[in-house]
């Protein structure tokens, strides 16, 4: 089946079965799952409609597995990626992609690093083979200047994302103060400074032979391409990449904090504006859900009722927002609000805390509910528009899951919450003794300085 | 895994990239266009394989218009036209999008205001609607007035601490001042006290009106019912009472005459934050319009310095020197002549030698044919990467407002391929010497300006200001 089928004429698609009666839902789409002798795991996903693919890689590695006094190692890695491999020079890899059109990129997140590139579909195999390279023959091409220039790439990213942003620093200390010393969601992603400059190119080394194999990667084609044929084309090119050993992911038990701690963070900003940090489970647990719907009910949308209170009736914010980052070992709730001018950090928090104490009492209007779950089923088929976008969700459902159907399940999955289970996260944990909160404040003097 | 005969066996070549197969032809995707009795033209474009439609109304009351001492008008009017109509309020409004599974904003750029509106497809009577209501019937009401001027007073404040916005405000006041491009869209503090809803509704009525505007559809419809659709919410409305009558027959608008000043050197503008851990840096240049013959070369032109990561600057300055995290450089598409940036951000000690780096290459393009091979990657890229954007509804919205506002032929895409082929060297150097001229260049450099200054005093005159006078 193709999705061309489901839209022809211009007529909404069919229903899912399952969906609630009078929610339209999306079409299934078309996977199929293979893996390879020596361990990867590869999902094929056609859609014929426009002659483009989109190759999408996740290695199961992430800045959890680093460890204190090295942190942005994975980060930092990840930039080593694109400086070549044993067949391909150094700015090579970008070149050849968008000398036929192709647009790429990685990124490198808590539990994962992901690469990725779209091309017009009949160099399918340039992608295959660039991929391939950097997964097998990595090491010949590494050496201490491309290791230098990144670093300095990414000591400039730093102070690009976090020292030179205002607010920039503010995630990164509520991570600090959620999870306890040693637990691996409680440094940032992109590391700190010192780490990044005193990383050795041994360490880079030793990190690709650790978690750049085969076993520890999903390979996922989204687009145009015949099934069978793409399969022999990814056998061609990484069936000889050496199967290697995949790693222990870090033994971390979720930590559920046990008391509140509060920090006032001046920095050079004009607005105060206030984060509230919980932890609720881990990704795949309903309660990780139901947290993400609660956020949606929340905070997304000008009819959300912390829009509604905050920014425009009681014109306490310049603005507001909820958000979950789901991640495997415990996932982070963040409530967030800027402050209108002479508007106390204080005051802000207390009215945050106001729509927390009643979401927790179960009292979401039947209607809010409904509204979330409309924007939800809208933001779901949004994502899958793009190649990229679906091909990431299938590599994250395959890696998180081993399930890259449970993409066509999803919106199943957050329809069938009840109305009660965004209340009882909001009961269970995001509450005052269980969290983080940061005031980020203007300095008196112009506040932090160069980093 | 299931066994594969047939899978090839030979040892895999890696001397060189793989030849590419059979190419498949892309298509920009099938549309319709007819044009309403009041002027207003309808674009439609079924793309039907998820249940989502997205709508979009040009009208013609961008920041352009601005009048003197109140910029900011057009965006606050385009903004206010979703706070409140003569049926709902503005948080009516807003639930009755977000409950069809999509939004209502409105806003505007330099060129146009837009409504726009992402919904689930089986809602779109109800989601035309809505527009309709917002764009034919606003009510401007009082106090949503004071909401959104106190909204945005307290948003000028926090971009006086942002390095991106003081760039963005000090580099278009260098490149354009006293014209209106000279301003920002969002406005100055001191207009935007000064603004009353008299001179919303003035604007609204002589800018918001059907003649001259679009309405864009994208999505899983058909044509036919769009277009009936279109004609029972949007046929009746004429422009209101406070506007000149538009002349159907001739819809486009008078615009204002932007003409950048004249310099006599490049001018370097130094927005001073002397705890900055790193400094944003802008090297920019007027062009033209997105109407003008020349727009395409400079878009091709564009892409050879800062267009894509493999560009030249990008690759300089990350690199070869490390200096920052990347460069960049677009050519805005606007009616009138807009800039050619350069953006990136560096270590503070090293502005000096990336403001070389940009002078340099700037000149290098006047001076240097540039190279086949080089043309052929940026030829590639643009033509290969064209289609990307187009798998989302959003994309598709785009490129149909491209052709609405600029007023590009309907097939325009069609052939843009070869559109941009046709761009050899020798344009390319053609349009470099005509608008790469070293002394409309400015700088803007939002830093320490201690450290900054004696790194920049050889390229031009240098003033420095605190981030209180860029962003008023």
């Amino acid at each position: 089946m193709s999705l061309a089928s489901t839209g022809a004429g211009g007529a909404s698609a069919s229903g899912l079965a399952g969906a609630p009666a009078g929610r339209p839902a999306a079409p299934a789409l078309p996977i199929e799952s293979h893996a390879l002798p020596n361990g990867l795991r590869v999902v094929l996903q056609p859609d014929r409609r426009q002659p483009l693919v989109a190759i999408n890689l996740w290695y199961h590695v992430g800045s959890r597995n680093e460890v204190p006094g090295r942190t942005g190692l994975a980060h930092l890695f990840e930039h080593m990626l694109f400086q070549g491999s044993q067949h391909v020079g150094t700015n090579d890899h970008f070149r050849y992609l968008q000398q036929v059109g192709g647009v790429a990129n990685g990124s490198t997140w808590f539990d994962r690093t992901n690469y990725f590139e779209t091309l017009p579909s009949h160099h399918l195999d340039l992608g295959l083979w660039l991929e391939s390279d950097r997964m097998g023959y990595l090491l010949p091409a590494l050496d201490h200047d491309k290791l230098e220039t990144q670093r300095q790439v990414v000591l400039n990213e730093r102070r690009q994302r976090i020292d030179n942003q205002p607010y920039g620093r503010a995630f990164e200390r509520l991570h600090e103060l959620l999870y306890p010393p040693g637990h691996p969601y409680s440094w940032p992603v992109i590391g700190y400074e010192p780490d990044i400059a005193g990383a050795t190119l041994d360490e880079v080394v030793e990190f690709f032979r650790t978690h750049y194999v085969p076993a520890n990667a999903v390979l996922t084609l989204a687009g145009d391409f015949e099934p069978r044929q793409a399969l022999g084309r990814v056998e061609h090119y990484f069936g000889e990449v050496a199967a290697g050993t995949a790693p222990q992911a870090p033994r971390q038990r979720p930590v559920w904090p046990s008391a509140e701690r509060r920090e006032v963070l001046p920095d050079r900003v004009e607005l105060a504006r206030v984060y509230l940090g919980f932890t609720v489970p881990a990704v795949g647990d309903r309660r990780c859900d139901a947290a993400e719907l609660l956020a949606i009910v929340l905070g997304d949308g000008r009819s959300s009722p912390l829009y509604r209170d905050l920014v425009h009736d009681r014109e306490l914010a310049q603005e507001v927002w909820a958000a979950v980052l789901p991640m495997e070992i415990q996932s982070t709730f963040l409530l967030v609000a800027t402050a209108r001018p002479g508007v106390e950090p204080d005051r802000l928090e207390e009215a945050l805390r106001g729509h927390l104490a009643t979401a927790s009492r179960g009292e979401l209007a039947a209607d809010e509910l409904e509204r979330a779950r409309n924007r939800m089923v809208a933001a779901h088929l949004g994502a899958l528009q793009s190649l990229d976008r679906r091909a990431d969700l299938l590599s994250r459902a395959t890696t998180f899951f081993d399930d890259p159907e449970r993409l066509n399940r999803e919106l199943e999955r957050y329809l069938g919450l009840g109305a009660g289970e965004p209340a009882a996260v909001a009961t269970d944990f995001l509450r005052p003794d269980r969290g983080v909160v940061v005031h980020v404040v203007p300095a008196v003097g112009g506040g932090r300085t160069a980093g | 895994m299931k066994e594969r005969p047939d899978a090839p066996q030979r040892p895999v070549s890696r001397r060189g990239p793989p030849p590419p197969g059979p190419q498949r032809p892309f298509r920009f995707p099938e549309f319709e266009r007819r044009r309403l009795a009041n002027g207003l033209a309808v674009y439609a474009a079924p793309v039907g394989h998820l249940p989502l439609v997205e709508l979009e109304l040009l009208l013609p009351g961008g920041a352009e218009h601005d009048p003197p001492e109140r910029a900011g008008l057009a965006t606050l009017t385009a903004a206010l036209l979703n706070d409140g109509s003569r049926e709902h309020t503005a948080l009516e409004l807003a639930a009755a999008a977000e409950r069809l599974g999509g939004s209502l904003d409105s806003q505007a750029d330099w060129d146009a205001a837009s409504i726009g509106s992402g919904l689930l497809a089986e809602h779109l009577e109800s989601g035309l609607g809505l527009l309709a209501e917002v764009a034919t019937r606003p009510a401007f009401p009082a106090r949503e007035l004071e909401r959104r001027r106190q909204r945005r007073l307290a948003e000028l404040l926090r971009q006086r601490a942002q390095p991106q916005s003081l760039a963005t405000a000090a580099l278009t006041r260098a490149l354009y001042a006293p014209t209106v491009y000279g301003n920002t869209l969002d406005g100055r503090a001191a207009g935007l006290r000064a603004i009353t809803r008299d001179e919303v509704e003035v604007f609204a009525g002589r800018h918001l009106t059907p003649a001259g505007g679009a309405l864009l559809a994208v999505g899983a419809f058909e044509p036919e019912r769009l277009f009936g659709l279109a004609a029972d919410h949007l046929g009746d409305w004429r422009a209101r009472p406070a506007s000149p009558s538009p002349d159907v027959s001739a819809p486009e608008v008078v615009r204002p005459d932007i003409v950048p000043p004249e310099h006599a050197g490049p001018r370097i503008e130094l927005v001073n934050q002397p705890r900055a851990a790193q400094t944003e840096l802008r090297v920019g240049l007027p062009t033209v319009s997105r109407r003008h013959p020349d727009w395409v070369a400079l878009h091709v032109l564009n892409c050879v310095l800062g267009g894509k990561f493999t560009s030249r600057l990008n690759l300089s300055l990350r690199e070869r020197l490390g200096v920052t995290y990347g460069a960049h450089s677009s050519l805005a598409a606007r009616l009138g002549p807009g800039p050619l940036v350069i953006a990136t951000a560096v270590a503070t000690d090293a502005v000096g030698a990336a403001v070389g780096e940009a002078v340099t290459e700037l000149g290098r393009l006047r001076s240097r044919k540039v190279g086949d091979d080089e043309l052929e990657e940026a030829h590639s890229y643009l033509i290969g990467a064209f289609p990307y954007p187009l798998q989302r509804l959003g994309g598709v919205l785009h490129r149909l407002a491209e052709l609405a506002l600029y007023g590009l032929p309907d097939d325009y895409f069609r052939s843009h391929a070869e559109r941009l082929r046709a761009v050899d060297g020798e344009a390319l150097r053609a349009v470099a010497g005509r608008y790469l001229d070293p002394r409309r260049i400015a700088v803007v450099a939002v830093g320490p300006a201690s450290r900054l200054a004696p790194q920049l005093e050889a390229f031009g005159e240098v003033s420095i200001r605190s981030p209180k006078e860029v962003i008023e």
